[in-house]
């Protein structure tokens, strides 16, 4: 009964393309799409190519761009981030957007754990971002450049396959231990 | 070489923190609703043989493609090198360190693909999903995130000429 009463429901509030926004199918189409139309929209103002959207490397540009203009630094930034008038936001607006989301869909709750949990989470994002830039972007970025017909990235994604495989082994071998 | 699209220079300068800061407004709504995440795709896939976010990422692939390739047809000054393998061969799209050989970016792509995926799989998920997670209010995000900051400075500043140097080291950059 309960069942009958909030599936109607959840079919009035949850749109079209609300639907749609729930299928990563046709999330990563669009990204796919979004990251080529931002190059053809903006890349006069710099390169690299096939830079549309990536989180490691966006996040470097804006961090970097910020503490080059505060300490006075030559960190390197992209060739567009340096160029333009401010460097590419995007990480900022995923923040902004995914925070409205998560509000207007009331999904939005603060989860917190131990200290040691954040400190393991922090040196992660450190290692994860050197680790990016060496291979010269996030799994998006990668993503992108093998559509853009880069083989050294189709190398690049072989390797987070091959990288996921032992994560999946290593993260067993630990829960075995805790067990 | 000098990459021409829609925008001229002097307004594409403007516009690429408005038109990205719109352009992540829309992927964080989308990444929230639908919980995209790149490595969790390969994760689901090899763990649980779910293939929803695993399709989720070849889409993104095939949608980037497509894209490139409809926009390289309207307007080729903006897409220079593509088709990339047809126009620069084997070496890769600029965006690791600078001056390296082929083999080199290669070494790069393997151990930095195979780091990237280990620490994903450990901290489930990749680093979009981190971001969306961290507008969702979870605290240990947040903390990879301020991780992921303070290593785009550490790796500007040290790492990234380390690696060049061991790679140089080795003979194989």
């Amino acid at each position: 009964m309960i069942m009958a009463e909030t599936t109607p429901k959840n079919n009035e509030s949850s749109s079209c393309l609300d639907t749609l926004a729930r299928n990563p199918l046709y999330v990563g189409i669009a990204i796919g799409i979004l990251a080529a139309f931002v190059q053809v929209l903006l890349v006069s103002a710099g390169g690299p190519e096939a830079y549309g959207f990536c989180v490691a490397c966006h996040t470097r540009d804006v961090v970097n761009v910020a503490v080059n203009d505060v300490a006075g630094t030559k960190l390197a930034v992209a060739a567009i981030s340096q160029n333009a008038i401010l460097p590419v936001l995007t990480v900022i607006g995923v923040l902004i957007g995914a925070f409205l989301s998560a509000k207007a869909y009331t999904e939005f709750r603060t989860k917190s754990a131990n200290a040691v949990s954040y400190i393991w989470y922090a040196v992660g994002g450190l290692l994860f971002m050197i680790f990016a830039l060496f291979m010269g972007g996030c799994p998006y970025r990668i993503g992108l450049r093998v559509g853009y017909g880069d083989v050294v990235a189709f190398i690049g994604l072989i390797g987070i396959i091959a990288g996921v495989l032992i994560g999946i082994k290593v993260a067993t071998k630990l829960m075995e231990r805790e067990a | 070489m000098v990459l021409a699209g829609w925008l001229p220079k002097s307004a594409a300068i403007i516009a690429v923190p408005i038109v990205t800061i719109i352009l992540g407004i829309i992927i964080g709504w989308l990444g929230q609703r639908s919980g995209f995440c790149s490595i969790g795709g390969f994760r689901d896939f090899f763990l649980f043989k779910h293939t929803r976010l695993l399709y989720g990422y070849i889409a993104l692939i095939i949608g980037a493609f497509v894209g490139y390739l409809v926009f390289w047809l309207i307007t080729p000054s903006a897409f220079e090198h593509f088709f990339w393998l047809m126009t620069s061969g084997f070496t890769p799209v600029p965006g690791a360190p600078a001056g390296l050989t082929v083999v080199g970016y290669t070494v790069l792509a393997i151990v930095g693909g195979i780091a990237v995926g280990i620490i994903g799989v450990l901290l489930g998920g990749c680093p979009l999903r981190q971001v969306v997670m961290t507008s969702e209010g979870n605290i240990k995000s947040l903390c990879f995130v301020i991780g992921m900051c303070v290593g785009s400075v550490v790796f500007a500043m040290w790492v990234s000429g380390w690696g060049v140097a061991l790679l140089k080291a080795a003979g194989i950059a």
